[in-house]
């Protein structure tokens, strides 16, 4: 191919690619700006112009693998849960507490904090571990809702991740890689995906716990992609969205009024130039104005049954929580939003005296058990399970050696750990891998990060390999350049 | 290539959708393409070898399949293993990779079905003509020096007064069956290009003195404005974020802690070297090694925060080293990025897929960045010695303390002589003092109950003392800024296996990779100065193409090579090679200046045509790759809040100095892991221009965020122009931009519509507009013009 031809190619295909994500104006748009319809405003441009629909970039795609899932809800358990406490029963470690960690299983790791507060003793877990359900999952008694729905969740337990500090594991979690900069899942999903809501974000995040994440915004960042697909976090206090408000003083008819002016000379800019790009903006404008009454109405969940509430452990609708973060991931989802990010912290319980598992690890469950429980009910119940999936997990897991301190704790552990998963294609009631005698490395296969987006990606109608931004000369991807597999073992 | 067997796909980099489909028709009508009697290896054949073959049979050693390389001549003609040959020159029928090419046959077609890549027709057509041609290759262009050609004659434009870079574009217009646009009108051209050079628009009266100027002679009034922009010290602001994206500059440091930090002066820097216009490579000598020329002044060593501009984990827990390597790792891909337009990161792991770049070579380049110590330096306004000052104190210290011991009686006397209730009346810090225990009292103690009393009328002691103040408030004044300092003794550097910081290999020194010019010097371990060096040596290919390129990006909205950021196999070829190469060249025959480089740019007919779709353009050219027309281009996020300040007449034009904190919403600087404080400034600090503007890297400001500035954590060589419902949020409902639409309500109220409107456009409104905006009232017009696409476009 020559020069030229090369050259054609890419116009080609950046027209493809304009073509493939624009959408009809109007569609969903139920409510136009004012009284003016920018169909009118067009009306008497010449038909090569009239035949332009507006561009939108998220406007949703085809995908080019079948798709078992619309949309994701990530339940991301921040600081790293402790997986021998919750979910890994490990009756050797009980047997052997105290004792110190074979020498052969430590050779060549590394961990946080290495050579301070880590400790190689074997710490057993104070938690009764039963069985449940029809597939006879092993759940501590720190879940008493969860155990209840154990038939409708796929665990893996042998998770593996890379690094083992919390921000740069968060943002791995997150991007398939440890630095900052890169798209998150949300990011790359909204870009293969498109959105499927007019009047929200395609990708949301909400935050409870007493703190924000470790790795804050870059977690939900866009990377390379454009911000377009950046995670747009929804404040629990003041406005949902940033600048959301009409200022004070201006009333909705002057803010429609302004916003039918706008539009009117953005239309008539449109016509002279024959950019485009004005009609990207016109269209920004009106689910700007969309989301002025949208968001708020999502945030009101006065017209939720008080079964609903319960169902979920709500006792204050009002209050910010994690409870009221799932009844609204779960409004969220109704409305078409792709990809819903909960962030809870604090799971850090290395044994200080405000992070230990006698005392916060069992308030920090509490906080979760029910709503987690009650969001997976909520969203079968409505028929919304089939094709949401939601993911439970943390950005590692905790050691099965104990680190003693004011009281006692875990240290990081990334070489296996527990998540959950369900809906969207996950086959329910399964467990899959199985950790050695204490719990610290897998026996058999491991399902490392990388595998896990694969997956996700795959039940979502997307070829890992072939999802791909180009930047800085390389093609990148959410699972980057090292094996990755999706684990059909567990999805159907 | 084996015939069987065999994966082809690992680690394959593949485009987003299928996008290769037969083009020739297309093209050749399209673009009125001239007949290609011969078929050239960097034009022709290398994209399609790069793109489809290189990451299995290219150069990295590591990942090479079946034994064969295709990306050199003598690795593509040896006989393989299997006793067959990859490509045999001028007999397409005996190569092995012409068989696979046209094979459909599973485990023996290439690229393997599995990669998702496949060959056109064209494609495979291109291959087997230029084997059978003798399969000759080509060093890459970018590798080789740019030679000045002649301009072409052939354009549409009396060749006797061209333009040099009208002369390339039109040229290749004419081959396209196209003519450019004509020049913009003057409105938009004095907007364009006060908004390119200084961003900021023209003030009202400076359009209208512009449009006058042009009805006498239109020339003259162009060149005349350009000069002046040209020396406006906006040039070196606007400018200055420019190269502040690519030094990755911004207030904190990053990670999750992202505490703030203190290197405001390399910001002011920049932004002074640039108004100066310090030559190019000079500008470069100083950022990369200012502290290691012969008796470097403190702004040389203030230029070393280029590369301090990395991220500093503070977290607890961490292994600092990792960190330390870390931000090596991103000195080296900055420096790569920035000058060479090499993806040099890419061989941190392995070596580079696509590049001859080594593994090994990464680590020689990593040697030269990995010898330094990170300090901070305190910097004092020109006329402060701090040193001198220092020594005074020191001397004045003594001699005071030596006055005081002369009357320690006194002293004494007058402590003895205090009741408890008169101690409570003291100032808190002499209570302080005199809590001390009398023998373990320090100078500046002593001093301070000295004055209270027994030094009162004590002349010369009032003199000292008053003097000390002085130079105690001298020396406070000093600025705390990031610099590097060479360390006497090197660090050991050694290849990392897999970029692992714990996985040390091979011992190596600090050296430039083999496939660029040799690095010259005498050092027998060549320091970060001969690197800067060698960079901006004559015989560089890629440094001046590079910055010429980025430079050109900034008033196109595309560079001439697209790939900004990688000039590499993998990296577009230009649209416009000799003019490329035309301007690099005479970018370094004019001393590196980028005013001059800037001047030749904005005074082609090129830069100034109108921007408007044609519908002939857009039928042959409709990504304007050929320049047949302007582009309208939304402003960067700085300028936005610029631009906006200017129409509502707050700006501030006051220049450097510590960052500043306009209002933000509330509840940002809660969402880092590290809730920040945010002091709003007062006075003309809340209305400062964009770029400065306090940046947390963790929780950057919405307003600038939302507008696609960069976020400071690796280099952007070029921002995203991204265009979204909450950047519509931001106009219309952030309280900064609805404190400006009340500013520029009064401008309404007291000048009229019209000159409103000017201020937002530049231009006059029409009947049409006028009739929309004469309905509302003051402050909901001025919210309409302060949410134009126009008012944040040049066009």
């Amino acid at each position: 191919m020559n020069h030229q031809q090369q050259l054609q190619q890419r116009l080609f295909q950046q027209q493809q690619l304009q073509q493939g994500t624009r959408r009809h104006f109007f569609r969903d748009c139920g409510v136009g700006v004012g009284a003016m319809a920018l169909g009118d405003l067009l009306n008497g441009q010449n038909s090569a112009q009239a035949a332009h629909p507006l561009n939108d970039p998220r406007a949703p795609k085809s995908t080019p693998l079948p798709a078992k899932a619309k949309r994701v809800i990530y339940l991301f358990m921040a600081g790293g849960p402790s997986q021998l406490d919750m979910f890994d029963h490990k009756p050797m470690l009980t047997e052997l507490n105290g004792k110190p960690m074979p020498q052969s299983y430590l050779e060549g790791k590394r961990f946080a904090f290495m050579g301070s507060s880590h400790r190689t003793n074997l710490l057993g877990t104070r938690r009764k571990f039963a069985q449940y359900g029809d597939s006879g999952a092993w759940v501590s008694d720190l879940l008493p809702h969860t155990s209840g729905i154990v038939d409708k969740l796929t665990f893996l337990h042998t998770c593996k991740t890379d690094l083992f500090n919390h921000a740069p594991a968060k943002i791995f979690m997150n991007t398939g890689t440890g630095q900052f900069g890169r798209p998150s899942l949300g990011s790359w999903l909204t870009y293969g995906l498109g959105s499927e809501c007019d009047n929200l974000p395609g990708f949301v995040v909400l935050q409870s716990g007493p703190r924000g994440p470790r790795g804050g915004a870059v977690l939900w960042g866009s990377g390379m992609l454009p911000t377009t697909y950046q995670g747009v976090p929804l404040r629990n206090q003041g406005e949902p969205i940033l600048n959301l408000t009409t200022p004070a003083g201006v009333s909705d008819s002057q803010q429609v009024e302004v916003l039918d002016a706008i539009k009117q000379l953005n239309a008539q800019r449109l016509q002279h130039t024959g950019d485009e790009e004005i009609s990207t903006r016109i269209n920004a404008y009106e689910m700007a104005y969309q989301m002025q009454s949208s968001a708020p109405e999502l945030m009101d969940t006065s017209g939720e049954t008080p079964e609903t509430l319960a169902m979920y452990g709500i006792k204050d609708p009002n209050e910010s929580s994690f409870a009221r973060n799932c009844l609204l991931a779960r409004r969220l989802v109704e409305r078409g939003v792709r990809f819903i990010q909960l962030y809870h912290t604090n799971w850090d319980h290395h044994g200080g005296n405000t992070e230990n598992l006698e005392t916060h690890l069992p308030q920090i469950c509490g906080d979760i058990d029910n709503p987690c429980a009650g969001l997976i009910r909520d969203l079968e119940q409505r028929g919304l399970l089939e094709d949401t999936i939601v993911v439970w997990g943390g950005e590692f897991g905790r050691t099965p050696m104990g680190e003693v301190r004011e009281s006692t704790g875990r240290n990081h552990h990334i070489d296996a750990f527990t998540m959950w998963f369900a809906g969207g294609g996950f086959k329910p009631g399964i467990s899959y891998g199985e950790t050695d005698e204490f719990g610290f490395g897998p026996v058999g296969d491991s399902v490392h990060v990388r595998d896990i987006h694969a997956t996700l990606l795959h039940q979502l109608g997307l070829d890992h390999e072939r999802l791909t931004v180009r930047s800085q000369g390389l093609d990148f991807r959410l699972t980057g350049v090292l094996p990755a597999r999706v684990v059909h073992e567990v999805v159907s | 290539m084996p015939r069987v067997g065999k994966r082809h796909s690992r680690g394959s980099l593949i485009l987003l959708l299928p996008f290769v489909v037969s083009m020739s028709l297309h093209v050749d009508t399209a673009l009125g393409q001239q007949e290609q009697s011969q078929i050239v290896y960097n034009r022709d054949v290398r994209p399609i070898l790069s793109e489809n073959c290189f990451s299995c049979h290219g150069f990295d050693h590591a990942t090479r399949e079946a034994g064969l390389r295709l990306d050199t001549r003598e690795g593509a003609i040896a006989t393989l293993e299997s006793g067959t040959v990859g490509i045999a020159p001028g007999r397409p029928d005996e190569s092995e990779l012409v068989l696979r090419i046209l094979s459909n046959e599973d485990g023996v077609q290439m690229p393997p079905h599995e990669s998702g890549k496949s060959l056109t027709k064209k494609q495979k057509d291109i291959l087997q003509q230029w084997i059978a041609d003798g399969a000759e290759y080509q060093k890459h262009w970018a590798f080789i020096a740019p030679k000045k050609t002649e301009p072409p004659t052939s354009g549409f434009v009396d060749s006797t007064s061209v333009d040099p870079i009208d002369a390339f574009v039109h040229a290749r217009l004419k081959l396209a069956g196209l003519s450019p646009l004509p020049i913009a009108d003057p409105v938009t051209l004095i907007r364009r290009v006060c908004l390119d050079v200084t961003g900021l628009p023209p003030a009202v009266s400076e359009v209208d003195k512009f449009v006058k100027a042009c009805a006498v002679d239109s020339e003259a009034a162009y060149q005349q404005l350009v000069n002046r922009l040209l020396e406006s010290p906006a040039y070196g602001e606007r400018w200055g974020r420019w190269w502040l994206d690519q030094a990755r500059y911004a207030d904190s440091n990053g990670y999750s802690v992202d505490a703030p930090r203190s290197i405001w002066k390399y910001r002011d820097w920049v932004i002074n070297a640039l108004n100066e216009d310090q030559p190019f490579d000079q500008f470069t000598i100083e950022q990369l090694a200012g502290d290691l020329l012969p008796n470097s002044t403190v702004s040389q060593q203030v230029a070393t925060g280029f590369h301090r501009n990395t991220q500093i984990n503070q977290e607890g827990g961490i292994d600092p080293e990792q960190y330390r390597i870390d931000s090596i790792f991103d000195r080296v891909a900055t420096t790569g990025t920035v000058w060479l337009g090499l993806s040099v990161g890419c061989a941190q792991c392995h070596d580079h897929k696509f590049d001859p770049i080594l593994h090994k070579e990464y680590y020689q380049f990593f040697a030269f960045f990995n010898n330094q110590d990170e300090p901070s330096l305190t910097v004092y306004e020109p006329g402060i010695d701090a040193n001198a000052l220092k020594k005074e104190q020191k001397q004045l210290e003594s001699s005071i303390r030596k006055h005081i011991d002369e009357s320690m009686e006194q002293l004494q006397a007058w402590e003895a002589g205090l009741s408890k209730e008169a101690v409570k009346q003291l100032p808190s810090g002499v209570q302080k003092s005199l809590s001390v225990e009398a023998k373990k009292r320090n100078t500046s103690q002593l001093i301070e109950l000295f004055a209270v009393e027994v030094g009162k009328a004590d002349q010369k002691f009032q003199k000292q003392q008053a003097r000390l103040s002085e130079i105690g408030r001298l020396l406070a004044s000093g600025v705390s800024t990031l610099v590097m300092k060479e360390r006497a003794e090197p660090r050991k550097t050694t290849i990392f296996i897999k970029g692992d910081f714990t996985r040390p290999d091979e011992e190596v020194t600090s050296g430039t990779p083999s496939v660029l010019p040799a690095l010259r010097t005498s050092n027998a371990n060549p320091t970060r100065l001969d690197l800067a060096h060698w960079i901006v040596a004559k015989d560089n290919p890629l440094t001046a193409r590079v910055i010429v390129n980025r430079v050109w990006q900034q008033y196109f909205g595309r560079g001439l090579v697209e790939t900004e950021n990688d000039f590499g196999l993998q990296g577009s070829s230009p649209s416009h090679p000799e003019l490329l190469d035309w301007l690099a060249v005479n970018f370094v025959e004019n001393g590196w200046s980028l005013k001059a480089l800037h001047r030749q740019i904005l005074t082609s007919q090129t830069y100034r045509q109108d921007s408007r779709e044609r519908d002939d353009v857009k039928a042959k050219d409709p990504g304007n790759y050929l320049l047949a027309r302007q582009r309208r281009l939304r402003l960067d996020a700085e300028i936005v809040r610029d631009v906006a300040l200017s129409a509502s007449g707050l700006l501030s034009s006051k220049m450097g100095g510590a960052p500043v904190f306009p209002p933000i919403p509330e509840g940002v600087m809660g969402q880092g892991q590290v809730k920040r404080r945010w002091n709003v400034s007062t006075g003309e600090d809340r209305y400062r221009r964009g770029l400065y503007t306090f940046v947390y890297r963790a929780t950057p400001p919405p307003s600038l965020n939302v507008f696609d500035a960069p976020d400071g954590l690796s280099s952007c060589t070029r921002r995203n122009r991204s265009n979204t419902p909450l950047q519509a949020l931001t106009l219309l409902n952030d309280a900064n931009f609805f404190e400006f639409a009340t500013a520029l309500a009064k401008i309404i109220e007291n000048d009229g519509i019209e000159t409103a409107f000017q201020r937002c456009t530049s231009r006059q409104p029409n009947a049409d507009e006028l009739s929309v905006l004469a309905e509302m009232t003051p402050l909901n017009a001025a919210r309409v013009l302060l949410n134009l696409d126009e008012t944040y476009t040049r066009e």
